[in-house]
């Protein structure tokens, strides 16, 4: 039995007269200490997938099981790092960690919160950034406190949503490497959500694609078989992990490119009308021109998250 | 080196934008010496421009009052304003004074005594020295309108004879064509009632013409000068002082607290010295007195000397009555605020009360507020609570808590928590869905879940409900003390508007400013406050 599980996954959102299914049949299992990237594109439905392994969201049909027990809700043991940081921006570093160790240890005395909070905010180095307001802080600043938040929760599972889509290259690799040194000291099952193939590829055991939404599905995995630590400067001179990257890359492009064609297929001439007292037009005004494509890959495809 | 000034620079800086004295931030970077054109340029726009309008405000305010004549006076220019302030100032301190004066005993009494006479004894001469003036200077006045006016009285008389003849000869003019009216011509009497009708046009011209002198006439007999004006305002100047010394003397001896408390004491002792030379019916006689001034002299150890309120003594209680009011409402309205938040099924059950009670005007509150307050305490000197709030320490006991008190505060609550209501129950309905989230993955309880998220997210929107709440609730609150005749400025206002003193419209003029500068300085604490809750983000960051 898996330590984590998901057994025909689907969700669906809206009434039932306009459903939109945003995954559907999903099969998944992640060992422990396994480190595990799901990779998609945006709007495949990554977040969604994260709110169910989380349990903020219950599945519409099938099952998410945790130590073979089914997920009834959130909970600590199921450490989510959002991907919008979702720090609190009244409190500064060290109170955001401190409400969370308060609630998972509450019996600690005084020092003893103390002392954690300096452990975890020091480990993702933002020891001197500590009474700071959120708002003080840059992006990759935010996004460590959030992960210091997250850690110290000690969850079972680490849950990372596109932790790190949001900064700059140069923050996004430091964050990256210090993600990989504290999952090696500590070793824990994560499950991470990116849409960076080299990301996943330095740091996860497994990557699995997403395919595109609606009704999204997980794709056959690509195991990672390469030694860790894994150094990345030397990284580009490794065969397995060029190989890896193509095949990948590769396989999302085809993945784009079978959704377009199959987008294109809705492409419906509409008759040219156009009323005298066209004035003020009430609708946009590509719908002013003779041929009007109904789902273009812009408008559904791959619109935002 | 780096100059110890500064390291004061920032928080300064800070502390200025924190309180919204968006103004002084130039001129304190002017005084570090950064970019003085540019501060030149923000100071000239932020204090120049603004000095140069309230320069330009008391200038049109001077002409209009000029113009403006009322029954009570011409409306009171800029220096009598300030004048009436000034009285009202003197009024205060002559309060207190004559309470220390009731208070003081021993050497100090003494002391005070000595110095009020010789004051008094100074004053005499000079009032009398006023009077003269005034009696004079009325006369000087008399005899320089008296020349004014006795070419106008010629003229008028001139008139009036010239007038009377021209009358009696139309008259006579009339009575000869009268008589030779032939029966039957009927256009010569058309032509006779013409004559008729201008005659009497004329009398009437020639009559409102005699009254237009006789206007200008009293015009310049009412005309004041500046001399007379200014003797007068010396002589009452004088008066009052010399009043009030004498007041003061009276209280020093006469209604002393302290000689009245050891000449009732002197009496017992007296009354019991007498009362062991007897028996029978004189023993009980003079038992009963010395019992009866026993009475007497615990309640006058008691007493305190009663002052009439003061401005700033209303001013003091109006505060106390909006804050009263402003909590109580508050209270009320920042748990269902919450509640309506949280349930849209609490929001739907509110909103039909708060669609109709948000309305209503204070005015309607208040009479009934007043019958509820009055009905709960039916007797102010008999209940319990009000006797305890009288009984308090300082100034709270001598604010006289009283039902209309409560009537007031509790008007100025419900009038007052609306905004506070929809504010928070935005402020709780618009939280962060992520922080929410947050919540959830922590596994918040209901209560750690309000505390520590739902209330501090809300917060920077319920202080900016609390902030109007505390406007409206001191626009609401002077009206209602006008009304209720609850001791604060709104009794003053209404005081002065029944006195008709020469200058009470003065006087309410000077409390539209208080009132103005007090709401002012509530509205910037409520700024401070909002600022201090806010955070990056949230919704209220003004």
């Amino acid at each position: 039995m898996s330590f984590l599980e998901l057994q025909d996954v689907s969700i669906a959102f809206g009434p039932a007269s306009n459903r939109a299914e945003v995954l559907s049949n999903i099969n998944l299992s992640v060992e422990e200490n396994e480190f595990v990237a799901i990779i998609g594109f945006s709007g495949a439905g990554k977040s969604t997938l994260m709110s169910l392994l989380s349990g903020l969201e219950k599945p519409t049909s099938g099952r998410i099981l945790f130590k073979g027990k089914p997920i009834t809700g959130p909970g600590p043991d199921l450490g989510l790092m959002f991907q919008n940081y979702s720090l609190l921006p009244w409190l500064s570093v060290n109170e955001n960690v401190k409400l969370a160790i308060k609630k998972v240890f509450p019996k600690l005395s005084s020092q003893a919160v103390n002392e954690k909070i300096s452990r975890y905010v020091e480990m993702v180095k933002l020891g001197p950034a500590g009474d700071k307001k959120p708002h003080e802080l840059s992006g990759g600043m935010r996004q460590r406190a959030s992960l210091a938040r997250t850690l110290s929760l000690d969850p079972e599972v680490l849950l990372l949503d596109e932790p790190l889509s949001a900064l700059d290259a140069l923050t996004r690799s430091e964050l990256q490497d210090q993600i990989l040194n504290i999952w090696e000291q500590n070793k824990r099952t994560v499950i991470m959500i990116t849409n960076d193939v080299d990301e996943a590829v330095l740091m996860a055991d497994r990557i699995i694609p997403l395919t595109m939404g609606p009704q999204a599905s997980l794709a056959k995995e690509f195991k990672v078989n390469m030694e860790r630590p894994r150094d990345r400067h030397t990284l580009n001179d490794h065969p397995e992990f060029m190989r890896l990257k193509s095949e990948i890359t590769q396989f999302m492009m085809g993945l784009n490119e079978e959704s377009k064609s199959l987008q294109n297929s809705t492409r419906t001439t509409m008759p040219s009308i156009e009323p005298k007292d066209f004035n003020p037009p009430r609708v946009t005004p590509n719908m002013r021109s003779q041929n009007l494509t109904l789902g273009t890959p812009t408008s559904s495809g791959q619109g935002a998250a | 080196m780096k100059n110890p000034l500064s390291y004061i620079k920032y928080p300064l800086l800070k502390a200025i934008d924190i309180s919204g004295l968006t103004f002084l931030g130039p001129v304190v970077r002017l005084c570090y010496g950064e970019e003085p054109s540019v501060q030149m340029k923000k100071i000239g726009q932020w204090i120049f421009i603004p000095i140069i309008f309230i320069i330009l405000f008391l200038f049109v305010w001077g002409i209009a009052s000029e113009k403006i004549q009322t029954k009570s006076g011409a409306l009171p220019n800029p220096t009598k304003t300030l004048q009436a302030y000034d009285s009202i100032n003197t009024f205060a301190k002559r309060e207190k004074l004559k309470k220390e004066a009731y208070e003081a005993h021993g050497e100090q009494r003494e002391k005070l005594l000595t110095k009020a006479q010789e004051r008094l004894a100074e004053i005499i001469p000079q009032a009398q020295a006023a009077t003269e003036l005034v009696t004079q200077e009325k006369a000087n006045q008399k005899v320089k309108l008296a020349s004014q006016i006795a070419p106008i009285k010629e003229e008028y008389k001139t008139s009036k004879r010239a007038f009377t003849e021209s009358q009696k000869q139309r008259q006579t003019q009339l009575d000869h064509t009268s008589k030779k009216l032939h029966i039957g011509n009927e256009e010569q009497y058309q032509s006779f009632i013409q004559s008729v009708k201008e005659h009497q046009s004329q009398t009437e011209t020639e009559k409102s013409t005699l009254r237009s002198i006789k206007i200008k006439i009293k015009e310049i007999e009412n005309s004041s000068s500046k001399k007379v004006e200014k003797a007068l305002q010396l002589q009452t100047i004088m008066a009052e002082e010399q009043q009030f010394l004498k007041k003061q003397i009276d209280q020093l001896t006469r209604d002393n607290k302290s000689l009245k408390v050891e000449s009732e004491q002197l009496k017992i002792e007296e009354n019991f010295t007498a009362l062991t030379q007897v028996t029978g019916k004189e023993a009980l006689k003079k038992a009963q007195s010395i019992v009866k001034t026993e009475t007497r002299l615990e309640k006058t150890k008691a007493s305190n000397y009663a002052k009439p309120s003061t401005l700033w003594f209303q001013v003091r209680r109006s505060i106390l009555c909006v804050f009263t009011g402003f909590l109580l409402g508050s209270l009320i309205a920042i748990p269902i605020g919450i509640l309506c938040g949280l349930s849209s099924t609490f929001m739907a059950a509110m909103t039909p009360f708060v669609a109709i009670f948000k309305p209503v005007s204070p005015i309607v509150w208040l009479p009934i507020t007043l019958i509820i307050a009055s009905g709960l305490i039916p007797d102010p000197d008999q209940n319990p609570l009000m006797k305890f709030l009288w009984g308090l320490p300082g100034e709270l006991g001598e604010f006289k808590i009283n039902p209309a008190f409560i009537a007031s505060a509790a008007t100025v609550a419900l009038c007052s928590l609306w905004a506070t209501l929809a504010n928070t129950a935005l402020g709780v309905a618009s939280i962060d869905k992520d922080h929410l989230n947050v919540a959830r993955v922590l596994k918040l309880g209901f209560w750690s879940r309000l505390f520590k998220i739902i209330i501090p997210s809300a917060l920077p929107l319920i202080f900016a409900g609390l902030r109007i709440s505390l406007g409206v609730g001191w626009m609401v609150l002077i009206a209602a003390e006008l009304l209720s005749s609850s001791e604060g400025i709104g009794k003053f206002v209404w005081d002065q508007f029944n006195n008709g003193a020469s200058d009470s419209f003065a006087k309410m003029i000077v409390v539209v400013f208080v009132v103005g500068v007090i709401g002012l300085i509530l509205d910037r604490i409520m700024i401070i406050f909002q600022r201090m809750v806010s955070f990056e983000g949230s919704a209220a960051t003004i």
